[in-house]
């Protein structure tokens, strides 16, 4: 097989095991790999209902069918799970250099099951796989983790080809959003992080020596080196597009999105941030950034190394990216940048994803304001703006202390206790991005419908026809199946939907790396078929059309500043066509004819199978 | 003489060139490990390493170098390989590996790549510099 070793990882943590299996071509070439492979794993594995905390839950790490290759963009990698925070089907996606070294090791999945009792680590080295004790490494940030397993190693040429996974306090102590951190990139999203605390896995690391086959190696670099010269190379739009990446990394989003009045702040409430009307990005890069990094494999070099010298605020790393500087900025009202750094590092550090984090706090901070959350359950005064106030619960709540306990179970969980779970700004408990969908029709429909919860990473969206609903069900459903496309080869949303690249041009490289004919609808067929996996693990779980919906302020409340004033999403306007155009009833449930037209007659079978156990 | 200028201070690390490189040299199976260039990650600097030729005999008197106030083991940025740096050697094996300024006439694949401008080729005999950032739509 081609791009693909066929070879699994089986780690059980209750046994202390590790064994290998055999995954068969059908199933990889069905799946395509990544996240169509570890959604076909969980699926066929676990029983929808289970917890997610418990040890029935799975964690099954699988690199994109393209990583390794230098393909641009090619990556990202993912954790496939059921999701402490949303109840449902999850596939957080990062990127950094772990997807290519899990390639190089060998491994197209690694499953991760069953509970250790005592902390654990994980090194893979090829075939040399071992579980250490982690003792020492429980407690300790996800920074200090990864240098201490690098010290642990003792060759530095080999620590330097190493790559490592870590979850930090946050994971540690079951945060609902708590995320697993590699080099500064995150597994962010759904609480994947809880997860691995749950099982005692303190960290993996990896690296790998072995080489992944071709289909054609000579007719690849001649694809690779028509797409630089077509897109890339200076004159071309591509080269503009990449060098305002280059420079200023997933912060261009915001001039854009203040622009367009889809900026959420204070707690979703508004579109347009005047506050910053006069952002200046040089400004920000000449004062925080030191350094750019990047994805294996990717020119654009977002990931920003940043420092930040303010008294109070002190810190270094990586980031914030977009999502984040929105969130501690915006959403919660702040405008100081050093707090927002600050609040970025310790997230970062601490194993906690950013968006889910300071949504939580904003919503703290409007029930605050509306007399719902009195100011004794928190300790002090919770307005919108209170940047120290933000900090320390970012604090309290990856160690689970005073106010930070209720935060730590998610911001939906947080607003329900005191009576106003409306008011927390998320889809299926998870929280929403940075992009208002009172500014994006078709953004709104996507958050509403993400399998995972709300989610940013899972969908194309059309910012042209934004305030449109009419199209908006069809462009929404091909995005999400193209997207589940690009997770499952491990390819960057954000370079592939860029002039850096045309996606009609991915058949030809899958048929030259991969070897397999189709055509652009043929690869997006089989994005529809993991997509309708997922839907089924999730109705399974207990999830129905009720779940696919927004918060009531999104349709009740006209945004009243910014280009969007005056907007609400209309998701009555477009969820139904959606049901339709997907082939699912009124009710959000697959019909037997799309089931048999996607050929998951199986999985359906199977799900049956469990309900007559019951 | 043709040859390969690195500029490591626009270097982002993300190792196209060592997937690129082992795209050229191997038929149908991409194995970085296998790779010609190396980029090396040093606090916040990333320097790409070219494999020089191989030598039997390992230093004895290693230095450290500085480089925009970081030191960096002058280990890590010697092209040459030899015991005592096992990095350009082919895991399957032990045969060294060098870079061959592939291509003919010369035009390395890690410098197609590199959108960054961190390796450009020049070749004397051709007057413009050969690299993504200067080349030719």
């Amino acid at each position: 097989m081609n791009c693909s070793t066929g070879q699994l990882l089986r780690v059980n943590l209750t046994e202390g095991t590790i064994n290998t299996e055999s995954i068969s071509s059908t199933i990889i070439d069905k799946y395509m790999g990544g996240r169509g492979l570890g959604t076909k794993i969980l699926f066929d594995e676990i029983n929808p209902r289970i917890d997610p905390l418990g040890p029935e839950n799975k964690l099954i790490f699988v690199p994109g069918r393209f990583n390794g290759t230098p393909l641009i963009g090619a990556g990202r990698y993912m954790v496939v799970t059921k999701s402490p925070l949303t109840g449902t089907i999850a596939c957080p996606n990062c990127g950094g250099h772990c997807g290519p070294e899990i390639k190089f090791a060998g491994w197209d999945a690694i499953v991760i099951e069953g509970q250790s009792p005592k902390p654990v680590y994980l090194t893979i080295d090829n075939d040399n796989v071992a579980l250490k004790s982690a003792e020492s490494l429980w407690g300790k940030g996800t920074g200090d983790t990864e240098k201490m397993i690098r010290e642990e190693i003792g060759d530095s040429w080999l620590g330097r080809e190493t790559q490592i996974m870590a979850i930090g306090p946050g994971g540690e102590n079951l945060i609902k959003m708590a995320s697993i951190m590699h080099d500064y990139h995150a597994l962010g999203r759904n609480g994947a992080g809880a997860v691995m605390g749950s099982k005692r896995l303190k960290a993996i690391s990896v690296r790998g020596t072995r080489g992944i086959n071709i289909a054609d190696s000579a007719l690849l670099q001649k694809l690779i080196d028509e797409q630089y010269k077509k897109y890339l190379y200076p004159g071309n739009p591509g080269n503009e597009y990449w060098k305002i990446r280059h420079a200023f990394g997933t912060w261009r989003n915001l001039p854009n999105a203040q622009s367009l009045g889809e900026m959420p702040n204070f707690n979703y409430n508004e579109g347009y941030f005047p506050e910053w009307a006069d952002f200046s990005l040089q400004k920000v890069a000449e004062e925080y950034f030191t350094g750019k990094s990047t994805c294996y494999g990717c020119p654009y070099g977002t990931h920003k190394r940043s420092k930040v010298t303010t008294p109070g605020y002190e810190g270094c790393g990586a980031g914030p990216e977009y999502e984040t500087l929105g969130v501690f900025g915006p959403v919660c009202g702040v405008t100081f940048l050093p707090a927002v750094f600050k609040a970025n590092y310790i997230c970062n550090e601490m194993g906690i994803d950013t968006i889910d984090m300071g949504v939580s706090i904003a919503c703290a901070m409007e029930l605050f304001e509306s007399g719902y959350l009195p100011e004794s359950e928190v300790g002090h005064k919770l307005n919108f703006g209170n940047y120290d106030a933000m900090i320390d619960l970012v604090k309290k709540t990856a160690v689970r202390e005073g106010f930070g306990a209720l935060l730590a179970e998610g911001g939906y969980r947080m607003a329900e206790h005191f009576g106003h779970p409306e008011l927390f700004m998320g889809v299926k408990k998870q929280a929403m991005s940075m992009h208002h969908p009172q500014g994006c029709q078709n953004f709104g429909l996507a958050y509403a419908t993400c399998n995972g919860g709300a989610n940013h990473t899972k969908h194309v969206v059309n910012f042209t026809n934004r305030f449109e609903t009419k199209g908006a069900a069809e462009f929404i459903k091909d995005g999400q199946d193209f997207n589940t496309i690009h997770d499952s080869l491990g390819l960057c949303i954000s370079v592939w939907n860029s002039p850096a690249v045309n996606k009609l041009d991915l058949p030809s490289f899958i048929e030259a790396a991969v070897g397999m004919k189709m055509d652009f609808k043929g690869l997006c067929f089989i994005g529809e078929r993991i997509w309708n996996l997922e839907k089924l693990f999730n109705l399974r779980a207990g999830f129905t059309a009720k779940d696919d919906t927004l918060p009531r302020k999104m349709f009740e409340h006209p945004l009243t500043r910014g280009a969007s004033k005056g907007q609400v999403v209309k998701l009555n306007e477009m969820l139904p066509e959606y049901y339709e155009i997907r082939g699912w009833n009124k009710d959000g449930i697959p019909t037997p004819e799309k089931i048999a037209e996607l050929g998951l007659e199986a999985e359906v079978a199977a799900l049956s199978g469990l309900a007559k156990g019951e | 003489m043709a040859k390969i200028i690195v500029d490591h201070k626009k270097c982002i690390g993300c190792r196209t060139c060592e997937a690129a490189c082992a795209l050229k040299h191997a038929e149908n199976v991409i194995n970085a490990k296998k790779s010609r260039i190396k980029i090396f990650e040093v606090g916040p600097l990333f320097l790409p390493v070219f494999a020089g030729p191989y030598t039997e005999a390992s230093c004895s008197n290693r230095r450290t170098m500085k480089f925009e106030g970081v030191e960096v083991d002058e280990c890590i940025i010697c092209p040459a390989s030899c015991p005592a740096k096992p990095v350009f050697k082919d895991p399957d094996g032990d045969i060294a590996l060098k870079c061959d300024l592939c291509g003919e006439p010369p035009s390395p694949e890690c410098c197609k790549v590199c959108l960054c401008g961190a390796l450009t080729f020049v070749d004397d005999k051709k007057p413009e510099a050969q690299t993504a950032k200067t080349a030719k739509k």
